[in-house]
């Protein structure tokens, strides 16, 4: 009914002169701020905010939709260049495009990530388009024990994210967990581990801990490295030709996780961090060589560059269908809504379609205009390995400081950048892989308030984790998922 | 030479990024203190007449997006629009301890007269939970100017049609409801219920209070996972309208206006007394010079007359609640000492 109606007024407010422009420019300041190490989707939006005064409130939300998926789309540039992240969904990004951009094939790492990006932003824009009005259902069909059976999944990820030695891989991990401890308890409101200083109320930012770990300590290796002059003929940015088998390498990747990617996005909580780690996990767990991931594979880069991009869609449906911001982010974006006098709820539909399919509509336009934007600018922003390493490595700590000091404004957060860079180093020197350590933080604090919420409304009976179908399913998967490579492990000592 | 262009480029954008997102930095304070000084000393004109001399800085002590944030914005934007005040303005977000970040770096600015920041009842809850080290009667009121209100909104197919029926349950099994906000417990969400609660005859230490971030609430709400959303009026409107919710009792003294809100009913008008205002307003820090009070005083109750900040307040569902300085105290007073008892009855008060 309305619906056929209601898409045609979305495209023509989309596909107007104004609608065109303002998403244009929207996804330009994205996609450029999202390039900048540390600084991500939330400085983007907050720098744009006070442009949006005044204007149409439509042209201005696809404006300010631009900015939040143009700036996930250039997230991945830092990451894949300087192993130095630019917004949290772009941390396992850099898990096989930064050792690509080592092998001197900077130039291809780019250009697949944009591509993944790409059709991961189209795929999920479609899908939004399809089924925004009828996912309503899907976003809050998880309570809190669902939350918990979804993270215990991506928890048993944690021994496939290592290389080597399982026993050092949950130390780190352990000691991610102790870390996003850190901070006022929401469920009591006690303070655990603040020894009373009100900046780590809060608890430890993720980008902090990501920017640390990844790159300061890769600083702190290239500065010991310095005489290595291996490293240094492998400068060359490559080809941006991505060759028939790596296309095919893609395919599978990208056709998979553009649905995974867009249906955690949908999930309030779950977002484009989380939806990056399970894409990376799940198609490491699937390929036929896992050991290649890591080392600079095709598909550990295209996996979390895809569903990263869908999930950044998929969390436009509790923001727009429900007016549920589903992360700091979409918070953000929800306040530029509000200030513009639009309520995202369930009624927006409704009342404003043209915003509402305006918005899904310029994401077309959007992907498209980042695409054509990004793959000619590659050969020029992968210069940046060209620069002589002294001035590199100066620019890299001094991004990730502005990135870190852009988060809260504080001092404070640099000091914990440098402690972090200080950890990631010794890390690495004694070879204790970092990502157990990301992701047990980006999941832990989510498995323990999930957990805790439930028992509080069960009144501690443990059966409220198996009583829904969607958490029993995730909890059976996760131990299969746990004892699966032990019976294989079995087989092969047999 | 390209490449060192690019990164210039690059330069800019980020300076420009981080110059614009935090308005007024730190870097102004520094620079503040001498030039306060420099006008302090300045004798009896100063304190007859006092304007600003450097941007001011208005801190939101919270996320950008939230109650607070958007409070500071408004009245920013208002301010210029209006032309009240010509001196440039930013906000900056301190994130952190349910407020207490953003106080204790409005305390480390003492004696400025260019910062501002923005007040509602956790000023008051969060220090008697124990959680920051300094409570309001270290800083100062300049003027309270909106006021917000709690509600209690339940599931479209929910048992109860009525607060009454609500509580009448939860007097005889506290344990059966699952009360959700997003505070977390002792702050607002949670002792705007209890408030309630109370004054119905609830055992209020039996309450089971589930904290949710994120808009986790209303999505526990729509799935059941939990039965009461303790919150604000603007989050519940929208999904009232929508048919998803049903607002039991609102706390205003009277019904609010407008379609949706007017049908809100008041927890008063179910015969059970409670009264409870979200109240927002902006205080200084500790030692503004009283040149500085006045002025912004004066120009607060502009604000508060004038017409693009009535179109803000419509806007968002605000009712006008002027208060000037010794009123506000006034209402501060009487409100933390309330606070207090209910907080020891919870056990989560740190009474001295």
């Amino acid at each position: 009914m309305g619906s056929i109606e209601g898409i045609m007024t979305g495209f023509q407010t989309a596909f107007s002169l104004e609608g065109i422009m303002f998403v244009m420019i929207g996804v330009l300041v994205g996609t450029f701020i999202g390039m900048l190490p540390g600084l991500g989707p939330i400085s983007a939006i907050a720098v744009m905010i006070p442009i949006t005064f005044g204007m149409d409130p439509s042209t201005g939300l696809i404006m300010m939709a631009g900015v939040y998926y143009g700036a996930v789309f250039g997230g991945s540039t830092s990451s894949i260049l300087l192993n130095a992240p630019g917004i949290s969904g772009t941390v396992a990004t850099s898990f096989d495009g930064y050792p690509m951009a080592q092998q001197g094939k900077a130039g291809k790492a780019l250009a697949i990530a944009a591509i993944a990006s790409f059709t991961g932003g189209t795929v999920s824009v479609v899908l939004l388009m399809i089924m925004a009005p009828a996912l309503a259902s899907v976003a809050i069909s998880f309570g809190p024990p669902a939350y918990f059976g979804l993270m215990l999944l991506g928890l048993t990820a944690i021994a496939s994210l290592s290389e080597g030695s399982t026993t050092k891989a949950l130390i780190s991990a352990v000691v991610g967990f102790m870390a996003v401890t850190i901070g006022i308890d929401p469920q009591t409101g006690t303070q655990r581990f603040t020894f009373g200083n009100a900046n780590l109320f809060e608890g430890i930012d993720f980008l902090v801990i990501a920017l640390g770990l990844f790159a300061i300590a890769e600083v702190g290796k290239l500065i010991i490295a310095r005489h290595d002059d291996s490293l240094s003929d492998k400068r060359n940015v490559g080809s941006l030709k991505i060759t028939k088998e790596e296309l095919k390498d893609m395919r599978g990747p990208m056709s998979r996780q553009s649905f995974v990617g867009f249906f955690l996005g949908v999930l309030p909580g779950a977002g484009a961090t989380i939806a990056s780690f399970i894409g990376y996990i799940m198609e490491k767990k699937i390929a036929k060589k896992p050991e290649e991931f890591g080392k600079g594979s095709v598909k550990g880069l295209t996996a979390p560059e895809t569903a990263n991009n869908a999930a950044t869609s998929g969390a436009f449906v509790p923001l727009l269908s429900l007016g549920i911001p589903g992360s700091g982010t979409t918070a953000v974006l929800l306040g530029a809504f509000l200030v513009l006098g639009v309520q995202p709820g369930p009624l927006l539909m409704v009342e404003r379609p043209e915003i509402f399919w305006g918005i899904i509509a310029s994401m077309y336009l959007g992907n498209i205009v980042l695409l054509v934007l990004n793959l000619p600018l590659i050969p020029y922003i992968s210069k940046i390995l060209n620069i002589p390493r002294p001035l590199l490595i100066a620019l890299v700590i001094m991004f990730s400081m502005i990135g870190v000091y852009a988060i809260s404004f504080s001092t404070f957060d640099l000091y914990m950048l440098v402690l972090f860079g200080v950890l990631g180093f010794l890390m690495r020197l004694f070879a204790f892989p970092a990502p157990p350590f990301i992701l047990a933080f980006i999941l832990g604090g989510m498995l323990e308030q999930s957990f805790r919420q439930s028992l509080s409304i069960s009144n501690g009976n443990f059966m409220i984790f198996l009583e829904s179908p969607i958490s029993l399913t995730l909890i059976i998967l996760s131990v299969l998922s746990f004892i699966f490579p032990l019976l294989k492990l079995r087989k092969k000592k047999a | 030479m390209k490449k060192f262009l690019s990164l210039l480029l690059l330069a800019v954008v980020a300076l420009f990024a981080v110059a614009c997102s935090g308005e007024g930095g730190s870097e102004e304070s520094a620079e503040g203190e001498s030039a306060d000084s420099g006008e302090g000393s300045g004798g009896e004109e100063s304190a007859e007449s006092w304007e600003p001399s450097e941007p001011i800085e208005i801190v939101a002590p919270a996320g950008a997006g939230g109650g607070y944030d958007t409070t500071a914005r408004m009245a920013m934007q208002t301010f210029s629009e209006e032309g009240i005040i010509e001196e440039d303005m930013g906000v900056t977000n301190k994130v952190g301890g349910g407020g207490a970040v953003g106080w204790s770096y409005i305390a480390d600015q003492a004696g400025s007269n260019h910062h501002l920041f923005v007040t509602s009842p956790p000023f008051l809850l969060v220090p008697l939970n124990g959680q920051s080290e300094y409570n309001y009667e270290d800083f100062t009121p300049i003027a309270n100017m909106i006021a917000d209100y709690p509600a209690f909104a339940v599931a479209e197919d929910a048992e109860w049609n009525d607060l009454n029926e609500l509580f009448e349950d939860m007097k005889e099994d506290p344990a059966s409801v699952t009360v959700v906000g997003t505070s977390s417990p002792g702050s607002m969400d949670h002792i705007a219920f209890a408030y309630v609660a109370k004054a119905a005859g609830v055992d209020i230490t039996q309450i089971k209070y589930v904290s949710a971030q994120d808009g986790e609430g209303v999505t526990q709400i729509l799935n059941g996972s939990a039965d009461v959303f303790s919150t604000g009026i603007a989050e519940t409107a929208e999904q009232a309208r929508a048919g998803n919710m049903r607002v039991l009792g609102v706390t205003s003294e009277e019904r609010l206006e407008g379609e949706t809100l007017g049908q809100f009913p008041t927890v008063k008008e179910q015969g059970i007394d409670a009264e409870l205002v979200n109240w927002r307003g902006f205080f200084g820090p500790p030692d503004m010079d009283q040149a500085a009070v006045d002025y912004y005083v004066e120009k607060f109750e502009e604000l508060s007359n004038s017409e693009g900040f009535a179109d803000v307040r419509a806007q968002f569902g605000w009712n006008e609640m002027y208060m000037a300085p010794e009123e506000y105290q006034e209402y501060l007073d009487a409100q933390n000492e309330e606070f207090q008892s209910i907080l020891d009855e919870l056990g989560l008060g740190q009474s001295e």
